[in-house]
């Protein structure tokens, strides 16, 4: 009898064993998947923007975003990720109160050098920590790709690069640990709940957009000189409807990689997915809204523009304007919500491009507008929803008045170092091409290969018989 | 619009949707039929003007 008990005991001992490597090995893998679904954004926002532009600066647009992509990995892993850490207090480098942050805590494990490289490199008792940066560096690729669309055609490269390390592996960091992490003073305070970083990533990326866009200037030939715009039209809208629909792609599984799952030592739960702030969600909430709020969006933008650019725009901002609350929101509402940021989409990028602004893409429209216009929506819809875990009274809950400080803190974490980071490079000579440069084209000045070399045959309307 | 008395994810063990348990999906989900159901009218209406144009 105790022979028998003694090997049930060891049986039952195997199969936990072998249930928790499948559940370590799943985790891994899940994570694992996201980066290759968020390059796929970066592909998405790669022929957008060539197709933006027009032919003499086609390559030299992709040489742009291609190399934002590639400063974005390595500045995130030499401190980006240390500031996710640091930062979740504010400036005081403390830890909060789940004691996951703080600058002790960060150099512990986000460094690249003394005992911390051990998380930083190939482990075999960490399957957690290289996917976890991984998600986390391709976040920061996907700011400076939104900020990459608006500035093409006129924008030096390295003062470009720069920008983009400024704003992937600090401003967007600093506003993710404070309003992304269980620790985040914005989170903890104010009850700021941003699920699918609609104001931490989108907001932040599009107002640093905007800084930069004062002080670098329109293209030439945008404006006239009684101050009304021209509208400059990129060589290939098919291209740039294609990548749009690629970051629609790409964004699964930015929103999968914004869900902690269950089972491992550093879960929030044991038996359900959670949100980085430890409040539960499912893969099915994504599913439902995110579906939904891609139609909302294009729905709402046919209705007002009939523009594929800006339909498909709008499932962006579809996305976008739900993004905070994509856990909580019931699909409905989601549709509505959706909807209506695809109607005033257009308004707003008018209504900027009225004030002498050259946005090429309506980057800060898409990403910054309507990224705080879905921060302020969960404010109204999904006030006093628990905004971490804790007894009634102890966690603090969702509410307007968070949510419209939230956007107004992500609102200046991009706008002021876009703004003074430009400035600083204008005063240098490291923000604009020359005017010739740029009436010649960036790629004739710059780039040692050629988009179309036997150029783009123009046939003529193709008719059919009896047409 | 927490759809649980009690303001903690501990009580909650099945739907956590804003308005579960009173008529706010119904009606949400009802505006946005009617609104699938306007843009399509609205579309057919706008479109068939703008075509009449190149009747021949």
């Amino acid at each position: 009898m105790e022979d028998q008990i003694a090997e049930l005991t060891a049986q039952i001992a195997a199969l936990q064993g072998s249930g928790g490597v499948t559940n370590t090995m799943f985790a891994e893998t899940f994570y694992y998947l996201t980066i290759p679904l968020m390059i796929i954004i970066h592909a998405g926002f790669l022929m957008y923007e060539m197709g933006a532009s027009r032919l003499k600066n086609v390559l030299s647009s992709g040489v742009k975003n291609i190399l934002a992509f590639a400063f974005m990995i390595p500045t995130f892993y030499f401190f980006g990720w240390w500031v996710y850490w640091g930062f979740p207090t504010g400036l005081t480098f403390s830890a909060g109160p789940m004691g996951i942050s703080g600058a002790e805590y960060a150099s512990a494990i986000a460094l690249g050098w003394g005992d911390a490289a051990q998380y930083m490199g190939p482990n075999i008792a960490d399957q957690a920590s290289g996917v976890f940066f991984g998600a986390f560096a391709l976040f920061a690729a996907t700011t400076a790709s939104i900020m990459s669309g608006a500035v093409i055609e006129r924008i030096q490269t390295v003062g470009f690069v720069i920008l983009a390390i400024v704003l992937g592996s600090f401003a967007w960091v600093v506003a993710a640990a404070w309003g992304w992490h269980a620790d985040g003073w914005l989170v903890n305070k104010w009850g700021v709940h941003d699920f699918g970083a609609a104001g931490l990533v989108h907001a932040v990326a599009g107002f640093f957009a905007l800084g930069v866009l004062i002080n670098l200037g329109p293209r030439i030939g945008k404006f006239n000189d009684d101050g009304t715009a021209n509208h400059i039209a990129g060589h290939n809208m098919p291209l740039t409807v294609a990548g749009l629909m690629l970051i629609i792609v790409g964004f699964f599984g930015f929103l999968m990689a914004c869900v902690i799952v269950p089972g491992e030592a550093w879960s929030w739960f044991g038996d359900k997915p959670a949100t980085i702030y430890g409040t539960p969600i499912t893969l099915s909430s994504l599913a439902f809204n995110i579906l939904m709020a891609v139609a909302g969006g294009i729905i709402g933008s046919w209705v007002l523009t009939r523009d594929p650019f800006w339909m498909m725009s709008g499932a962006l901002a579809g996305i976008i304007s739900t993004a905070s609350g994509l856990d909580i929101y019931f699909p409905g509402i989601t549709f509505i919500i959706a909807f209506s940021a695809g109607i005033i989409l257009k308004p707003c990028a008018n209504w900027l491009e009225n004030r002498g602004i050259d946005d090429a893409v309506g980057a800060v429209t898409v990403h910054g507008t309507i990224g705080l216009y879905g921060v302020v929506m969960l404010g109204i819809f999904g006030a006093g929803f628990p905004a971490l875990q804790g007894a009634a009274g102890d966690a603090p809950t969702i509410s307007l008045i968070g949510q419209i400080i939230g956007a107004a803190v992500f609102f200046l974490l991009g706008f002021v170092p876009g703004y003074v980071v430009s400035y600083i490079l204008k005063m240098m000579g490291m923000l604009r091409i020359p005017a010739g440069a740029e009436i010649a084209g960036m790629d004739e000045v710059k780039v040692p290969a050629h988009g179309y070399p036997e150029g783009i045959p123009a046939p003529g309307v193709n008719l059919a018989p009896g047409e | 619009m927490f759809p649980y008395s009690e303001a903690s994810w501990s009580v909650v063990d099945g739907a956590m949707f804003m308005g579960w348990g009173g008529s706010l999906p119904a009606i949400s989900t009802l505006v946005a039929a009617i609104i699938c159901v306007a843009v399509l009218v609205y579309g057919q209406k706008t479109e068939a003007k703008k075509t009449r144009q190149f009747e021949k």
